[in-house]
Formats: structure tokens, sequence, C-alpha cells
């Protein structure tokens, strides 16, 4: 064997131990339908390139990247079908759309915690959301910060990847179900519901849980 | 020759299962019998909001198929009731007592899904199962002329448990039973390492499946007589 092969070996084995080490998660699954009143409005989601593609890569420790942008398009579009009477996606900020409101959603910060990190038997993710709630002409209505949490004991899983891809998922089903009954909740948004229903007569909203 | 050596392995593995052993503490609050008619569901569901531990799944489905044994009670799953009922019945917002879970079955849309599914009890389970003691070592090595693991070690798990029925008609509690189960396990390695496993969550689960029974079985007796 020349040295060019024994290189060529040595770079194939040294990369296969290298991501051997590294946990790469790319989040998939499905969510039910939530079980909720709709409320009588007309959306628009906008999901920008870095919320559609958003992926965590840790700083410090072991190499970890979990990338949640995929599965949470899907989550937002399913809970804005659920939550609204109508409700349509866009990847850019519409202008004067046919809408009662444009819902943009970005992911403020994810944060992730091991088992060798925090000492304790779970796998653990949260996810700050900046949820922005536009009018159609642009004027905001509010800023809600939503944060959702999941966790997976260590013992029900047999890797990392599996254990971060269940908590991930366990925090996407926290995140739909605080949007579910947290959006008519949010101070800013109860009063232009309650601004736009002195214009409009009053429907049924979501359950008053 | 190769006979022999499975008839010996067994042999050491069953005299060695034999010093496993786990304790299984029941107590029962109350001795009413429950009445559950063969059209009427149950569904056990799990207690997850501890930051510390959950509820493990598969103890719940334990539970379910335990209840379910001779197809006398019909369990509804707990995932399909979770996502039926999504997103009431996640972690941040399940009910935590009956006031809360009568305030959710105002709302008719919630009412109504418990119908259709037609559920009459909601059976919580509360704790999980935990290793509490461990002691002694194994180790391995590896050389040019091969490899093998020397050594002894020891742990003890703890299960414990509890169980509440929430009437679904009545909107009351009409049963909660707890247990308790320890079991020691070991491994000794002598060039391979062998572990006997104390089934201590199997055994608490079948200690909360038979006292779970008692409570609907008693009425079905009556029907059946």
């Amino acid at each position: 064997m020349d040295t060019r092969h024994l290189m060529a070996c040595s770079l194939v084995l040294v990369s296969l131990l290298v991501s051997a080490c590294a946990t790469r998660v790319e989040v998939d699954g499905k969510f039910p339908a939530a079980l909720t009143h709709k409320l009588p409005l007309r959306s628009v989601v906008v999901f920008n390139e870095a919320f559609a593609s958003h992926r965590f890569e840790s700083q410090v420790g072991p190499e970890v990247s979990v990338s949640v942008g995929q599965v949470q398009v899907e989550l937002f579009t399913g809970l804005a079908d659920n939550l609204f009477q109508y409700s349509s996606t866009t990847t850019q900020m519409p202008s004067n759309p046919e809408a009662d409101l444009i819902l943009v959603p970005n992911v403020d910060d994810v944060q992730i915690s091991m088992p060798n990190e925090s000492q304790l038997k779970v796998f653990e993710v949260w996810i700050k959301y900046n949820l922005q709630v536009f009018k159609p002409t642009g004027e905001p209505i509010a800023d809600w910060i939503m944060t959702a949490y999941g966790k997976t004991p260590t013992r029900f899983l047999k890797s990392n990847t599996q254990a971060l891809q269940q908590a991930s998922m366990v925090a996407m089903r926290d995140a739909g179900a605080h949007f579910i009954t947290g959006f008519a909740r949010v101070p800013e948004i109860q009063q232009w519901l309650r601004q736009r229903s002195t214009n409009t007569p009053q429907r049924k909203g979501s359950a008053p849980l | 020759m190769k006979h022999l050596l499975t008839i010996t392995t067994l042999t050491l593995l069953i005299s060695l299962s034999a010093c496993t052993n786990t304790t299984v503490d029941e107590y029962r609050e109350n001795s009413t019998f429950l009445t559950l008619d063969s059209t009427e569901r149950v569904v056990v569901l799990g207690r997850r909001h501890y930051a510390d531990y959950e509820t493990e799944p598969d103890f719940i489905d334990c539970i379910g198929e335990k209840l379910e044994a001779d197809k006398e009670i019909s369990v509804l799953p707990e995932r399909e009731f979770v996502d039926l009922l999504y997103p009431w019945f996640e972690p941040r917002t399940a009910p935590l007592g009956l006031k809360r879970l009568a305030k959710m079955l105002n709302e008719p849309m919630i009412a109504q899904r418990f119908k259709e599914q037609s559920l009459r009890y909601m059976i919580w389970i509360d704790g999980s199962t935990e290793t509490t003691d461990r002691d002694g070592s194994v180790s391995c090595a590896v050389g040019p002329g091969g490899g093998g693991c020397f050594g002894f070690t020891t742990w003890e798990k703890t299960g414990t448990y509890e169980a509440v029925i929430w009437d679904l008609q009545t909107l009351k509690e009409s049963g909660r039973v707890k247990v308790e189960a320890r079991g020691s396990s070991y491994m000794v390695a002598i060039i391979l390492p062998i572990p006997i496993v104390a089934q201590v969550q199997d055994q608490a689960c079948n200690g909360i499946g038979q006292q779970l029974r008692t409570f609907f079985m008693g009425t079905r007796a009556d029907e059946a007589s």
C-alpha cells in the first residue's frame, strides 16, 4: 500500500471516529389535530428562511446538532389551520394580504441539556419562540414570547439521537399546547380581539380554559 | 460436549435467577366495587409533569394489558387518548385535580370527545422505578490473545406507584391503590458477564393491575350470577 492510500484510509478512519462522537438529529414526526374552537379570523403565517431551516448547534462540549426547522413549519401550519377559520402560509412578509392577521414565528433560542452535562437522568430541550402578530397593514399587534419544554428520561431510549428526537417532539407538542391555549389570552391579542368584536359580531372563540 | 455446556449454562442461570428477590407491598384505600357496563371504557394515563421523573409509558401499557387480560374491561390506549384530546392532556395542560377536569368537561367539544369514546373511568398512575442502591464492580479487558470480564455487582431497584381512579360520570374519586416493589439484581462476570435481573417494574405492574381489576371485576361477577 503506498503512502497516499495509507493517508486516505487514515483520514476516513479518523472522520468516522469523529462522526461517531457527534450527535446529529433531524427532528421529524406527526402532530395530531388540535381540539379547539376556530377563531373567526383569517391568518397568513410567514415562515422565513431562518425559521424554516433552524438548526441548533452546541457551542460547548460534545458536538450536538438538532434540526427543528422543517418539523416546526409543519407544527405551526397545522396549529394555524386548527385555530383560525382560514389560514395560508408564505415565506416572505406579504403586503396588505386578504387576512385579518399576519403571524411570524421566530426561534429566539434553543437549549439542550444532556445527562452528561446536567448529572440528571433526562434529556431536555427548551425552545424560546417569539411569535410576532401583525395587522395586514404591517402594524404590530403583539410580540409573544412563548416557551416550550420537552424531556425524555435516559432509560427509555437506546441512543442520544433517539432521546433528543423524542425530547424535541415533546417540546414541539408543548409549543402547540401553549399556542392553542394561550393565543387568545395574550393581553395585546386579547385587546385587539376585543376591539375587533366591537366592529364585527362576536363568534365563539377558543375554549375558555 | 456442546449440549453439556448449554445445560450447565442453563442450570447456572436458573439457580442464579432464584437469587433475585422482589417484594411487593400493596395498599388499597377502599373496598368499593365500580360499575362498568360492557359498552364503557377505561383510560389509563401516566403523570408526566414532574421535573425529576415521569411515569414510564411502557408501565402504563402494561397496566392496560393487565386490565384487558380477559377482555372484560375495555381500555383506550394512552397515546390514542392523548392524541384525540390534544392539546388538553399534555404535561402542561393535563388536569391535576377533579375540579380542573370538571371545568374541562364544561367545554362541550371536550365532553363530546369523551362521550364518543364511551369513557367512564380515568385512571392516573403516578410514580416510577429507580435504582436505589448499587454495589460491587465488573471490569473488562481486551488483549491480543482475547478478552473477558471479571467481577460481581449488585443493584437494587424500587418501583413506587399510586393509581387514582376518577369516575367521569360523577366526577368523584372512586378508588386509590398504592404499590411498592423492591428487587435486587446481580451480575456475575467470569469471562462472560451474566446479568440476573429482578423484574421490579413487571411485579409492580402485576400488583397494581390486579388491584385495579378487583374494582371492576366485582360488579362483573355480580352481573354474571
